[in-house]
């Protein structure tokens, strides 16, 4: 109950700009292909829910399996480079700098390389965006370790491994899922976006453009309304896990 | 004679030997520490007391000279884990309840799951937080988190406690109550104890010895003989010979601090 009463006001206000939405469209006659009612998306959505669920998934299994090819190369990249500081440290300010690049730009030039049609174009860039911020939060999650932490590992006659496994990691988690947190949202937004630059037909970026092209706005808002639902559902999920991996951390004790 | 439980002969310790702006913080430290002492390091901020405590725990090592723990090299002994270790922070890792905290020493020497749980336990009994055993350490007050990282450190019953500035975040009344818990369990475990400390009364209170420390670079002054009665108590503090030896401290202190300025 009490959960419920935390997010009422926030669902009153999505009812009210709703509601604002649809009135303020029929109040000044806005047109259709500026900004379509509230209404008529809810309308086109359920016209073309199997389209809508089919193309879904299918862009949704791109963002997912770019997710986890980028993470899994992010962090074997990480725990290798952390292994030796002055490898990390050399390597840093790249990824750093590397993480800043608009990557979705490649996405032609990526096309081509895998081609246009081919789902796995989509998954690297994919990949590629969410690698950098998995991997500089990795590589500080296991380096920014408090120091006296160490001493007590050491004092203890700690291996290096033991050290890894029993302090390293643990302190890694919370950083590791705040990337996981940021690469949700960011593979989802990159694979529409890089559907954008062509492919199969069959995905949410290509019949956004195809529909806006054809002055079905309403079509498109319902396809944005799908990545958008998919987007979502996808952080909450890494909350969940994130929940149940570290209840202990300092960001999971407000509820408690 | 008795195996010293702390030898230090002739050490000294400078940070980036050679470079331009190299410090001497330790020069030419002597000092034996036998079983069963408190001994209390003292002295004016940067003297290097907690640089000290790290030699002996071989966290660092010296430039020159040597330091033997139970007769055995430093590193050798830190290997065996020898000591028990307690810093200003409680460093408990929050991703370990209170009970699994106390037992890492003990996991990382390989006890038997049975011997970790039964002698956490104990633990938790000697330093007061039975019924603590499932919380996690921001669920403890600064106070418990200390008694909780005290437990660890004597989890693998070290002949030797290293305890750096323990009580340093504590306020008045807390440390008052942990310099009593401190002394009942120095008595009970007859542990030796190396204790940084900057708060002269407690330096007293706890301690069989003082070592005075010079300011930088830091050198032992005077060793003070504290001859208070064992076992000390409420009423040790209004002792006249808890004055006098808090007097004679303060004496060195002061001369200490005036050494090179």
């Amino acid at each position: 109950m009490k959960r419920i009463r935390r997010y009422l006001p926030a669902l009153f206000l999505f009812v009210v700009v709703l509601l604002l939405w649809e009135l303020i469209i029929v109040l000044f006659q806005i047109e259709q292909f500026l900004l379509p009612a509230p209404s008529v998306i809810l309308t086109a959505f359920y016209e073309n829910l199997d389209r809508l669920l089919h193309i879904g998934w299918f862009t949704t299994k791109e963002a997912l399996g770019g997710f986890v090819i980028g993470c899994s190369a992010g962090i074997i990249v990480a725990f290798a480079t952390a292994r030796w500081s002055t490898i990390s440290e050399s390597l840093m300010p790249f990824a750093i700098a590397a993480n800043s690049v608009p990557i979705i730009a490649f996405a032609p030039i990526v096309n081509n390389w895998f081609g246009v049609d081919n789902p796995l174009s989509k998954m690297m860039i994919v990949a590629v965006i969410v690698f950098f911020p998995m991997m500089i939060n990795t590589v500080r999650g296991l380096t920014l370790v408090d120091p006296a932490a160490l001493e007590l590992m050491r004092a203890n006659a700690a291996s290096e491994f033991e050290i890894l496994w029993k302090l390293r990691i643990p302190n890694a988690l919370p950083y590791m899922f705040n990337a996981f947190k940021v690469a949700a949202t960011l593979s989802m937004i990159g694979a529409v976006v890089s559907e954008y630059f062509g492919g199969n037909r069959s995905a949410l970026g290509i019949f956004i453009t195809q529909e806006a092209a054809q002055f079905r706005f309403a079509n498109a808002w319902a396809a944005i309304i799908v990545a958008s639902i998919v987007g979502i559902a996808f952080y909450v999920i890494v909350l969940l896990v994130e929940r149940l991996t570290i209840p202990w951390h300092s960001s999971m004790r407000g509820g408690g | 004679m008795e195996t010293p439980v702390v030898a230090l002969n002739g050490v000294n310790k400078i940070f980036n030997h050679g470079s331009p702006n190299q410090t001497v913080a330790l020069k030419d430290i002597d000092l034996v520490v036998e079983p069963g002492a408190f001994i209390s390091i003292i002295g004016p901020s940067g003297c290097g007391k907690s640089t000290l405590l790290r030699l002996v725990g071989d966290l660092i090592q010296p430039t020159t000279g040597e330091v033997q723990v139970k007769g055995k090299p430093a590193r050798q002994a830190r290997l065996n884990q020898d000591y028990g270790i307690v810093f200003q922070a409680p460093v408990l890792f929050e991703w370990r309840s209170i009970l699994k905290n106390i037992q890492l020493p003990l996991e990382l020497r390989g006890s038997s799951r049975e011997e970790r749980d039964r002698r956490a336990r104990d633990l938790l009994g000697l330093v007061e937080l039975t019924g603590f055993e499932k919380h996690y350490p921001w669920q403890l007050s600064g106070g418990m988190q200390q008694r909780a990282s005290i437990a660890r450190a004597l989890a693998i019953r070290p002949e030797l406690l290293l305890m750096d500035e323990p009580f340093g975040a504590l306020d008045e009344m807390t440390r008052e109550r942990m310099n009593m818990e401190l002394h009942n369990i120095w008595r009970q475990t007859e542990t030796t104890v190396l204790f940084v400390t900057h708060s002269i009364a407690e330096a007293v209170f706890l301690s069989t010895k003082i070592v005075v420390m010079s300011a930088r670079p830091g050198e032992i002054m005077q060793i003070v003989d504290v001859d208070i009665p064992i076992p000390r108590g409420e009423k040790t503090r209004q002792e006249t010979a808890y004055f006098e030896v808090e007097r004679e401290v303060r004496g060195w202190l002061r001369r200490a601090e005036g050494y090179r300025a």
